[in-house]
C-alpha cells in the first residue's frame, strides 16, 4: 500500500454564520479515485475547494505527499500539483481554448504572442487526455462536456497528481458523463489521484475505488467501494432511510386528453414532435443533452417565436406565442435553470410565488396584501417549503426550497398542466423525494405532467410513459412496464443491437 | 408608535437618514450663528428655516426627476435622457402658452399638463426603442439625451423663454409660511416620492418593476408583459422629468434649451447613493429622494462653511463613492445575517426531518 497522496488532519472551515467542517480527519490514496459523497450542504465540495486553493482552511492541516501545504490560491495549489475540475472554473469564456490552457505563461516572441507555438501546446496538452478540441475557438463556444476537457487538460497539462473533480457530470448528458468517466479510468493508470465529488451513485460505483461520506460537515465514514451498497451510501449521506414505492396515480384511470402536439417543429432545435398528453398521468421525457427536450418544452410554453406546427388544449386548437398566453390556458413551466428562469433572486420568496398571479391578487393594480399572504402561506405549507417567513431573501434559501418555490408558483396558478424540466437538479435527497412525491401526488389530482429529466431513475419510477428524443426526434414511445435504463439508453443514443 | 419607530429604525434608509442628521448636526456645530442685522435676532446659518427651505428646494427637482429614474434603474435600466427630457418639456410648455396665448391661472394648469404630457411622449420613445430596437438602454437614452436636447434647441431658437407670472406665483406660493419660504417644490417631492414608493410596493406593477429588474429571464417565464413593463417604466421617468420641469420654470420664472444640463448625473447619483442598485431590482423612491436630500445638503454645506465652490464637484464626487462603499459594507453585512438565518433554517428543517422519521 502506498503513502496517502492526500491526507486531512482535523480541518475545520467556517463560512459566515456556518460551519461547512467541522473537524474532518480522512485521507486519500495515491493513485485512487475517491469518492466524497454527501447531501447538498453537507460540506463534499468544500472539502475539495480546500485541496485545490480556492478556500483556505480557518484549522487543521492539510498533507500532500505526507508534506503539510498550504494554498492561498488555486494557482498555488495547481503549481503543488492538485487541480480542479468544476463548473464555474475561473477560464476566460471570451478567449480562445488554446489561450486558456496556457494562460498562466503564454508563449512570446519578443513582446508578442507567438501563436504559433501556443497553438503546438495547447494541442499537445489536450492530446495527452486523449480530447480533440479546436484550439481556436472561444472557450464559451465549447459544451458544458468540452470545456471539462478543457479544464482537465490544463490541469494535467501543468502536472497535476491530484485532480478534485467537483460534481462534474451535473450538467452532463449520460454519453458525456460516460467518456469523462473513461477519463477518469485513464488518469487511473497513469497513476493520478482524483477526488470525486458527487453524490451520484452510480458513477460513484461505476468509477470510484473508496469513498468518505460526509453529512452537516462531519466526516461519517470512509469505505472501498466494494464494501457497500449504493443505499447503505444514501443512509450514511442522510442518516435514515430512503424507500422506493410505485407511484400512486397509476392506481387511477388517466382522464381527457389535456395536451395535444402535433407536427411540433422549430427549425434547428426539433423536428415533427408529436404527442398527446392526459390527465393524471405522467409523461416521461428521456434524451441526451442537445436532443432538443427543454426546447419543446419552451415552444409549448410560448417562448419559442419560431416554433411551428399544431397544439391543442383539452381539445381545441390553440396559438401560443408568449408565455403569458399558456399560462391563461392552464399551463404551468417550471424551467430547467431556476437561477436564471425561475426565480427573482432579488424578490423575497413569497413574492415569487405570487409573480405569475399577481394580477387575481389585486384590486385596480392594488395588491391585496393579506390574500397574497394568506396565499403564500398556503403553498408554503403544501409543499413543505422551509422559509422562516415569507420576506425571507430568496438567496438564502436552500436549492430544494428554491425549487420548491418554482414548483409552488405554478401550482398556485391552478395549472392543469404541468411541464417540468429537471425538476430536481441541483436538490438534496431529502428534498427530491419530497418533490417526486409530490409530482406523483399532483398527478392523483388529475393534472397533466410532462416530465423531462436527464435522471433516468426519476423517470422511469415516476412516469406512465415516456418518449424518448434524439436528435430532435421523437424516437420511441416506451410503456411504463417495459422500460429499463438500457432500453432507454439504447433509444437516446441510437445504439439499436437488434 | 412604537412601532413606526422600530420600523424606520430597521428600514433600508435608516443609515441614510443617520448620515443627514450627522452631516447637518455637524455642519450647524461649525456654521455658528449669524446675526439678523434689522431683527438683532441671533440664528443658526444652516439651522434656520430659510436655508433649510432653500436646501430642500434644490434636492427637489432632482428628487422628483430621481424617482423617476430609480424605476428605470430598478428594471435594471438606466435613462440618462432625464435632463434633456426636463429641458424639452420646460421649452415645450413655455412656446405652447406663447402660441395659445394663456395667461392667468388657467396657464398653470395647461403647462402642468403639457410638461407632464412631453415627459410622457420622451419617455414612451426612450422605452419603445430599448424594448424595439433591443440596444442597451444606456445607449439609447445617451442618443436621445443628444436628440432630446437638440429639439428643444432648435424649437426654441436657443432663446430664454418666460413663463407667464401666474405659474411662477403658484410655483413660489408660501401656503400660510412666511413670505420668504416657499414649500411647494418640498411638496411636490414628498408627495410625488410618497406616491411612488406606494407604486412600487404596492402595486401590481411595482412587484412587476422590480422582477423584471431582478431577472428578466424569470420574469418572462413567469407570462410577464416584458415590453409593456418596460415602456412603461420609461414613460414614468419622462413623466417625473416633465413635472420637475413644470416645476423648475415655474420657480425659476423661465425655460431654455440648455435647462438641467448635467442633471441626469445629480439624478443617476441621487438614486445610488439613495441605496438604488445598478443591476437591478433592488433600491427605493425614499431612498433616492434621501440620495437628493444628502447631495444638495453637502453643496448647502460648502456654501455655508465658506469652502472654496470650486471644490463643490470634488467632494460630491467623494461623497457619492463613499456613500456606495459604504452601501456596499451594509449589504455584505446583511449577507452574513442571512447567511446565519439561512443555517438557522437548515438546523431546524433537519431536526425536523429527523424527528419525521
Amino acid at each position: 500500500m502506498t503513502a496517502p497522496a492526500v491526507r486531512f488532519n482535523h480541518v475545520t472551515k467556517r463560512f459566515p454564520g456556518v460551519l461547512a467542517l467541522d473537524d474532518v480527519s480522512l485521507q486519500i490514496e495515491a493513485g485512487r479515485v475517491h469518492a466524497l459523497c454527501g447531501e447538498n450542504g453537507a460540506g463534499k465540495s468544500t472539502l475539495g475547494k480546500l485541496l485545490a486553493g480556492i478556500h483556505v482552511p480557518d484549522g487543521g492541516s492539510i498533507e500532500l505527499d505526507g508534506r503539510a501545504v498550504r494554498f492561498a490560491s488555486p494557482r498555488e495549489a495547481l503549481r503543488a500539483g492538485v487541480g480542479m475540475v468544476h463548473q464555474e472554473l475561473a477560464f476566460c469564456e471570451n478567449l480562445s481554448v488554446a489561450e486558456n490552457l496556457c494562460l498562466e505563461d503564454l508563449p512570446r516572441r519578443g513582446p508578442f504572442l507567438n501563436r504559433l507555438s501556443l497553438r503546438a501546446s495547447a494541442r499537445n496538452r489536450l492530446a495527452t487526455i486523449g480530447a480533440d478540441i479546436d484550439v481556436d475557438q472561444p472557450l464559451g463556444a465549447l459544451a458544458l462536456g468540452q470545456r471539462q476537457l478543457v479544464q482537465i487538460a490544463a490541469a494535467v497539462g501543468s502536472g497535476a497528481r491530484v485532480i478534485v473533480f467537483d460534481e462534474p457530470t451535473s450538467s452532463l448528458s449520460r454519453h458525456e458523463t460516460e467518456k469523462l468517466l473513461d477519463l477518469i479510468r485513464r488518469l487511473r493508470e497513469h497513476g493520478v489521484t482524483s477526488v470525486y465529488v458527487s453524490h451520484r451513485m452510480e458513477e460513484i460505483f461505476e468509477v470510484c475505488d473508496t469513498v468518505s461520506v460526509l453529512r452537516d460537515g462531519k466526516h461519517v465514514a470512509s469505505h472501498s467501494v466494494r464494501e457497500l451498497a449504493p443505499d447503505e451510501i444514501v443512509r450514511l449521506m442522510i442518516g435514515r432511510q430512503v424507500s422506493a414505492q410505485a407511484p400512486r396515480h397509476l392506481l387511477s384511470v388517466t382522464g381527457q386528453e389535456s395536451l395535444h402536439v402535433e407536427q411540433l417543429s422549430s427549425p434547428g432545435k426539433f423536428n415533427n414532435v408529436s404527442f398527446a398528453l392526459h390527465a393524471g398521468e405522467v409523461l416521461g421525457v428521456a434524451g441526451l443533452i442537445g436532443a432538443g427536450r427543454s426546447e419543446v418544452a419552451e415552444a409549448l410554453f410560448g417562448l419559442d417565436p419560431r416554433a411551428t406546427g399544431k397544439v391543442s388544449v383539452l381539445g381545441a386548437e390553440v396559438c401560443i406565442r408568449t408565455p403569458g398566453q399558456a399560462m391563461q390556458l392552464g399551463m404551468g413551466f417550471v424551467p430547467e435553470d431556476r437561477k436564471r428562469q425561475g426565480l427573482v433572486l432579488a424578490l423575497p420568496s413569497g413574492a415569487n410565488v405570487t409573480l405569475p398571479l399577481l394580477r387575481t391578487l389585486a384590486r385596480a393594480g392594488w395588491i391585496r396584501l393579506d390574500e397574497e399572504r394568506s396565499l403564500i402561506k398556503r403553498y408554503f405549507d403544501r409543499l413543505r417549503v422551509r422559509a422562516p417567513s415569507p420576506d425571507f431573501p430568496t438567496a438564502g434559501l436552500s436549492g430544494g426550497n428554491q425549487q420548491k418555490l418554482v414548483l409552488a408558483k405554478w401550482l398556485a396558478t391552478g395549472c392543469r398542466i404541468l411541464i417540468l424540466d429537471e425538476p430536481t437538479r441541483g436538490v438534496d435527497v431529502g428534498a427530491k423525494a419530497e418533490i417526486h412525491a409530490l409530482i406523483d401526488s399532483l398527478a392523483c389530482e388529475g393534472l397533466a405532467v410532462l416530465l423531462i429529466s436527464s435522471e433516468l431513475p426519476e423517470i422511469m419510477s415516476l412516469s406512465t410513459r415516456i418518449l424518448v428524443l434524439r436528435e430532435g426526434r421523437i424516437v420511441a414511445e416506451i410503456p411504463r412496464a417495459v422500460a429499463s435504463q438500457e432500453l432507454l439508453l439504447r433509444h437516446m443514443t441510437g445504439v439499436l443491437s437488434d | 408608535m412604537f412601532r413606526i419607530a422600530r420600523n424606520l429604525f430597521h428600514s433600508q434608509q435608516a443609515g441614510l437618514v443617520m448620515v443627514l442628521l450627522l452631516l447637518g448636526s455637524v455642519v450647524a456645530l461649525l456654521a455658528g450663528n449669524a446675526r439678523n442685522p434689522f431683527t438683532g435676532e441671533e440664528y443658526n446659518k444652516l439651522l434656520n428655516a430659510a436655508t433649510l427651505m432653500e436646501t430642500a428646494t434644490q434636492a427637489s427637482f432632482f428628487a422628483i426627476m430621481a424617482a423617476g429614474a430609480s424605476l428605470v434603474i430598478i428594471s435594471a435600466g438606466i435613462d440618462l435622457s432625464v435632463g434633456a427630457t426636463y429641458a424639452l418639456a420646460g421649452v415645450g410648455g413655455a412656446m405652447a402658452l406663447r402660441a395659445l396665448q394663456i395667461d392667468g391661472g388657467l396657464s398653470v394648469v395647461v403647462s402642468l399638463g403639457i410638461c407632464a404630457g412631453i415627459g410622457i411622449f420622451c419617455g414612451v420613445l426612450n422605452g419603445a426603442m430599448v424594448v424595439g430596437l433591443r440596444v442597451h438602454p444606456f445607449v439609447v437614452t445617451l442618443g436621445t439625451m443628444w436628440i432630446f436636447r437638440g429639439v428643444a434647441f432648435v424649437m426654441s431658437g436657443a432663446a430664454t423663454l418666460v413663463v407667464p407670472e401666474a405659474q411662477t406665483r403658484a410655483a413660489k406660493a408660501s401656503l400660510g409660511l412666511s413670505d420668504t419660504l416657499h414649500p411647494v417644490p418640498l411638496l411636490a417631492m414628498v408627495l410625488i416620492t410618497a406616491t411612488g414608493a406606494l407604486y412600487l410596493n404596492r402595486t401590481v406593477w411595482g412587484r412587476h418593476n422590480y422582477a423584471v429588474g431582478g431577472n428578466m429571464e424569470a420574469a418572462r417565464y413567469s407570462g410577464l408583459p416584458i415590453n409593456r413593463i418596460l415602456i412603461s417604466v420609461y414613460a414614468l421617468s419622462g413623466w417625473a422629468a416633465g413635472i420637475a420641469a413644470f416645476l423648475g420654470s415655474s420657480y425659476y420664472g423661465s425655460a431654455s434649451c440648455i435647462d438641467g444640463s448635467g442633471y441626469e448625473l445629480y439624478v443617476i447619483a441621487s438614486a445610488v447613493v439613495g441605496g438604488v442598485s445598478l443591476n437591478g431590482g433592488r433600491g427605493s423612491i425614499v431612498g433616492a429622494m434621501l440620495g437628493a436630500l444628502l447631495i444638495a445638503l453637502i453643496r448647502q454645506s460648502i456654501v455655508i462653511l465658506q469652502f472654496n465652490p470650486q471644490f463643490e464637484w470634488i467632494v460630491v464626487g467623494l461623497a457619492i463613492v463613499l456613500a456606495v462603499f459604504l452601501d456596499r459594507l451594509k449589504t455584505d453585512l446583511s449577507a452574513r445575517r442571512l447567511a446565519l438565518a439561512a443555517q438557522a433554517v437548515r438546523a431546524s428543517s433537519t431536526v425536523e426531518s429527523r424527528s419525521e422519521t
